[in-house]
C-alpha cells in the first residue's frame, strides 16, 4: 500500500500567545496531526517575509503564521504590522501561482488550545490533496 | 513643452555661484541615440545637458552613490547636488525623503514635465524602424515623436513608441521640484493597473508557468537591484557577507552560516530573490521601469513590483511617492486593515 | 576544402547530426537572441548576435563540481565525496560570430597552462563551433578590427560559414569540422571559383563597414601601465551602477565563485558549485578580514580595462577584448569602453 502523503507544515508561532496556545493543546492532551514543525518567534510582527519564502524554499508544504489577536499583542502593535505585511506576502505568493491554501495566518491566543488544534487539522486536510510543494522548493 | 534651455540658465548660475556640488543630468550618448547620465561640475559644461524622449534613466540612483561618497569623506562637502528629474524620478526622491535617506536640502531638483508624452521604448522603436538607424529623437508639438535617421525624418504618434510604464504614468510632471520646465498637465488614467489584468486573469497554474519561464532565464546578474534607487542597503539580505571569519572559525560554522539564497541561478533560488526584492520594494517602488530596462534577458520585472503597488493602493489606500511625510507602507497600519485572510 | 550548402538544406544537415545536441540562435524579443535547442522551423541564421555569448554553453553560469554526503554504515559515519564531471554530450553551436569564437579561443588559454580545468575542457572538447561570418556588423558597437579580430576570423571555429545570399560557403577548419560535415555530405556541393570569388568580395567589403574604431589599441595597452593612479577612472566610473552586465555578457570574461551549497546539515548533504562572478561587484575582492582592496567603482572599472587591455596582453600577448560591443550596447548607463580608452590614449604617455 502506497504511503499517504503527509504534508510538512512550518508554523511560526508568537511566543506570548500562539506558542502558549499550542502548549496548552499539548498539556491538555488534545490530539492533532503531527505534521507541524513549530518555530517560536517573539512576535508575529518580527516575521520577515524572507522566513516564509525560505521555508518554502527548503521544502515546506505549508506555512502558518500565528499571532495574538489584535489588541492583545505583548508588544502592543506587532501583530498589526504583521497583518499588513503578511497580507502582501500572501497576495504576492498567489500572484506567482503558489496555491493559496499553502500560506495561512491565524490569531490564536494562549487560551485557545482547541482553536490551534482545529487550525492544524484543517490545514493538513487542505494540504493533503495538493501534494508536495514542488514549485519553490530547491531541488 | 519642457525645454532644457529653461533649466540651463539656472544650472549655470548655481554652478557659477558655487551653490551646487555638481549637477546630474542627461547628455548625448556616445554609443547610440539614447541619452546617457552625465555629471556637470563646471558652468561651461552645462551645454552638454539635453532633454529629449531618450532620457529614460532614473537619475535618483546617483543620489545613493552621492550619499555613500559623502559617508566616506572625513570633511564632506555638504553643498546640495543638482538633479534633473522627470515625474517618475521625482517620486523616487520623495520615497528617499520619506525614509530619511537624504534630506531635502541635499538635493536641488530641476524638474522637467513629460506633458502628454514620456520616454521612448527602444525595443518598440527598433521594431517600427525596421532596420533604419535612429540618430536623434524629438517630441513634436502635435503629440508625435520625430525620429531623424540617415534616410530622413520619420514621425510616429507618441502612443506607439512610449515605454510601457509611461502608458500607466501616475505623475507626468515632478511632484517635488525647485524649478520646473514644462506645464503641469494632469493625466487621468482609466485603469491605473491595467497592465496587470492580463496576468491576474490567468489561472494559478498558468501564472506559475509564466513566472517560472521568465525566472528560469535569470542569470542573477543583479542588474535590477543595482539600478534601483530604492535598493540602497549596504548589505543586501541576498548576499549576506557579514560574517567575521578568523583562523578559529570551524568548517561547520562556515557551512551553517545563514544563506537565504544559494548562488546558483536555479529557478527556486531565483524566485526567492525576486520575491524578496518585490516585498522589500512594497510601498517603495515608483515604477520607473529601470529594473526591466536594465535586465539583459528582458524579464518583465515591472509586473512583480507593480502588483504590490496595486495591493498597497487597494488594500490599504496607500499611494507611493507623493507625500514625503507619509510613513512607509509596512511600518504603519490602520485599525481597519483587512483581515479576511486570517483565521 | 570549401563547400556550398543551400540555406534550405541547413535544417536537413542538422537532422543528420543525430548524436549531437544542437543549438541555434533563437529570437525571443525584437533584437534579442539566445542560443537554444530549436525545432526545424527555427534552424536559420537570420540573426544579429545573441545577448548571452556561447560562453554560456562552454562555461555555464553554474556547474556542480562535486557532491558530498554523509552516510552511516552501522556505527561508522563516513563522508563521501563524488566528483561530477560534465556528461558525454557532444554539442554543436550554430551561428557563432567570429568575435565570440575568438573569445572561446582566449578562454581556452586561460583554462589551460599550469592547470587544465577538467570541467571546462570536458565541455570544450565535445563542442563544435560553426561560425557565421559578419557581412555587416551585427551590432552598431562592433569593433573587432581594432582588437586584432576580424569579421571573418577563423580562430576558435571548427567551420566558418560565409553567407552568399541563398547559400553558404562552408569552410571546414578543423578535424571536428570535417567530421561534422560527413553525415550530411550528400547535401553539400563543391564550391566553384565564382562562389569563392563572391565570398572574398563579401569578406573584403565587410571590413569597411565596421564603424566604430579604437585607435592605437597596442599603444593604449602600453600607456595603461603608467595610468594606474590616474583620476581618469574616477571620472569615467561616476555613472557606473556596478550591475555586472558588462562582465556577465562579455564572451571572454571568466571570473567565477565557488560555493558549497549545503542542502541538509543532518545528515550532511550538499554540493560544491561554481558560478559566474564579476569583478564589478563591490564584494568581489572582499577579504574575510573585512578589508576590500577595490572598494570604489573607479578601481573596479580600472581593473576591468587593465585586465582586458594590459594584463592579458602581458600574459598572452593578445587583447582579451574581442570587440563584440555587448558591454557598450547593454550597459544601462552607457559607459563606453571605447570612449574610456580613447581618453587613456589622449592623456596617457
Amino acid at each position: 500500500m502506497a504511503e499517504e502523503f503527509e504534508p510538512k507544515i512550518v508554523a511560526f508561532l508568537c511566543k506570548w500567545c500562539s506558542s502558549a496556545g499550542s502548549d496548552l493543546a499539548g498539556v491538555s492532551r488534545m490530539e492533532y496531526p503531527p505534521n507541524v514543525v513549530p518555530i517560536q518567534v517573539m512576535c508575529s510582527g518580527s516575521i520577515s517575509p524572507l522566513y516564509i519564502f525560505s521555508a518554502f524554499n527548503k521544502g515546506a508544504d505549508g506555512v502558518l503564521v500565528s499571532g495574538c489577536h489584535p489588541g492583545d499583542c505583548h508588544y502592543i502593535k506587532g501583530n498589526l504590522y504583521a497583518r499588513r505585511r503578511l497580507n502582501l506576502v500572501k497576495r504576492l505568493l498567489e500572484y506567482v501561482g503558489l496555491e493559496p491554501q499553502r500560506f495561512q495566518m491565524s490569531w490564536v491566543s494562549a487560551a485557545e488550545g482547541t482553536k490551534y488544534t482545529q487550525i492544524i487539522k484543517d490545514f493538513v486536510k487542505e494540504l493533503k490533496p495538493l501534494g508536495p510543494q514542488a514549485k519553490l522548493r530547491r531541488k | 513643452m519642457a525645454r532644457i534651455e529653461d533649466l540651463k540658465e539656472e544650472a549655470r548660475k548655481l554652478l557659477r555661484e558655487g551653490k551646487l556640488k555638481y549637477i546630474i543630468g542627461y547628455a548625448m550618448g556616445s554609443n547610440g541615440w539614447m541619452a546617457n547620465p552625465v555629471f556637470i561640475k563646471k558652468p561651461e559644461e552645462v551645454d552638454k545637458l539635453i532633454w529629449d524622449p531618450t532620457c529614460v534613466h532614473n537619475l535618483t540612483r546617483f543620489l545613493v552613490d552621492e550619499k555613500r561618497r559623502k559617508a566616506k569623506e572625513k570633511q564632506p562637502d555638504t553643498r546640495p547636488v543638482g538633479i534633473i528629474v522627470k515625474g517618475c524620478d521625482s517620486r523616487a526622491i520623495v520615497v528617499l525623503l520619506q525614509e530619511k535617506f537624504i534630506n531635502r536640502n541635499d538635493v536641488y531638483i530641476l524638474g522637467v514635465s513629460c506633458e502628454k508624452a514620456g520616454v521612448v521604448d527602444d525595443h518598440k522603436l527598433v521594431k517600427k524602424l525596421k532596420g533604419k538607424k535612429p540618430k536623434k529623437i524629438e517630441l513634436g508639438d502635435k503629440g508625435q515623436f520625430i525620429i531623424s535617421t540617415d534616410e530622413g525624418k520619420i514621425e510616429f504618434p507618441v502612443g506607439e513608441l512610449l515605454a510601457e510604464r509611461c502608458l500607466e504614468c501616475k505623475a507626468n510632471f515632478p511632484v517635488i521640484y525647485d524649478v520646473l520646465s514644462g506645464e503641469k498637465i494632469k493625466k487621468t488614467l482609466e485603469k491605473p493597473f491595467g497592465s496587470l489584468e492580463k496576468i491576474e486573469a490567468l489561472s494559478a497554474e498558468e501564472r506559475w508557468n509564466f513566472w517560472k519561464a521568465e525566472l528560469d532565464k535569470c542569470i542573477r546578474c543583479y542588474a535590477c537591484r543595482s539600478v534601483c534607487p530604492m535598493c540602497y542597503c549596504d548589505e543586501c539580505v541576498i548576499d549576506s557577507i557579514n560574517m567575521a571569519v578568523t583562523a578559529d572559525t570551524s568548517a561547520e560554522e562556515k557551512a551553517q552560516k545563514i544563506k537565504w539564497v544559494q548562488r546558483s541561478p536555479e529557478a527556486s533560488e531565483n524566485f526567492v530573490y525576486h520575491l524578496v526584492r518585490a516585498i522589500h520594494l512594497g510601498g517603495r517602488c515608483i515604477d520607473c521601469g529601470e529594473c526591466e530596462r536594465a535586465c539583459p534577458l528582458d524579464i518583465p520585472l515591472r509586473f512583480l513590483n507593480k502588483k504590490l503597488e496595486k495591493e498597497a493602493q487597494e488594500l490599504f489606500g496607500y499611494e507611493v511617492g507623493f507625500d514625503p511625510a507619509q510613513p512607509s507602507l509596512i511600518s504603519c497600519f490602520k485599525d481597519d486593515d483587512p483581515e479576511d485572510f486570517i483565521r | 576544402m570549401e563547400k556550398i550548402l543551400t540555406k534550405k538544406a541547413l535544417p536537413q544537415w542538422v537532422k543528420t547530426l543525430t548524436s549531437y545536441k544542437v543549438y541555434f540562435p533563437k529570437k525571443d524579443q525584437e533584437n534579442r537572441w539566445n542560443y537554444l535547442e530549436v525545432g526545424a522551423e527555427d534552424m536559420n541564421l537570420d540573426f544579429l548576435n545573441t545577448t548571452l555569448p556561447p560562453k554560456k554553453l562552454l562555461f555555464p553560469q553554474n556547474e556542480v563540481f562535486l557532491e558530498f554526503f554523509e552516510s552511516t554504515d552501522g556505527n561508522q559515519e563516513t563522508l563521501e565525496v563524488k566528483e561530477i564531471l560534465p556528461g558525454e554530450e557532444p554539442t554543436v553551436i550554430f551561428g557563432v560570430r567570429p568575435c565570440d569564437a575568438r573569445a572561446a579561443w582566449l578562454l581556452d588559454k586561460v583554462f589551460s597552462g599550469d592547470f587544465t580545468d577538467p570541467y571546462y575542457w570536458k565541455r570544450r572538447n565535445q563542442t563544435i563551433l560553426v561560425g557565421l561570418g559578419c557581412d555587416t556588423p551585427p551590432w552598431e558597437n562592433c569593433f573587432c578590427l581594432s582588437v586584432e579580430g576580424s569579421p571573418y576570423s577563423e580562430e576558435g571555429l571548427d567551420i566558418l560559414l560565409t553567407d552568399l545570399g541563398n547559400r553558404y560557403l562552408v569552410k571546414s577548419l578543423t578535424e571536428n569540422g570535417a567530421k561534422l560535415i560527413q553525415p550530411g555530405k550528400a547535401l553539400f556541393q563543391e564550391a566553384n571559383p565564382e562562389d569563392q570569388k563572391k565570398a572574398k568580395t563579401i569578406q573584403a567589403e565587410s571590413v569597411k563597414k565596421i564603424k566604430r574604431q579604437l585607435k592605437n589599441a597596442r599603444g593604449i595597452s602600453a600607456k595603461l601601465k603608467g595610468m594606474f593612479d590616474s583620476n581618469i577612472w574616477d571620472e569615467e566610473s561616476m555613472s557606473c551602477i556596478r550591475c555586472g552586465i558588462c562582465t556577465y555578457l562579455c564572451p571572454s570574461c571568466h571570473c567565477f565563485d565557488i560555493n558549497d551549497e549545503v542542502d541538509s546539515t543532518s545528515p550532511l548533504e550538499g554540493k560544491r558549485v561554481r558560478t559566474w562572478d564579476t569583478c564589478q561587484f563591490p564584494d568581489f575582492t572582499m577579504h574575510s578580514s573585512g578589508h576590500n582592496p577595490r572598494p570604489e567603482k573607479a578601481s573596479r572599472l580600472r581593473q576591468r580595462l587593465f585586465h582586458k587591455f594590459r594584463y592579458f596582453v602581458e600574459n598572452y600577448d593578445k587583447f582579451q577584448c574581442v570587440g563584440c560591443g555587448r558591454c557598450i550596447s547593454l550597459c544601462p548607463v552607457g559607459i563606453d569602453i571605447i570612449k574610456v580608452l580613447d581618453k587613456v590614449n589622449e592623456h596617457g604617455t
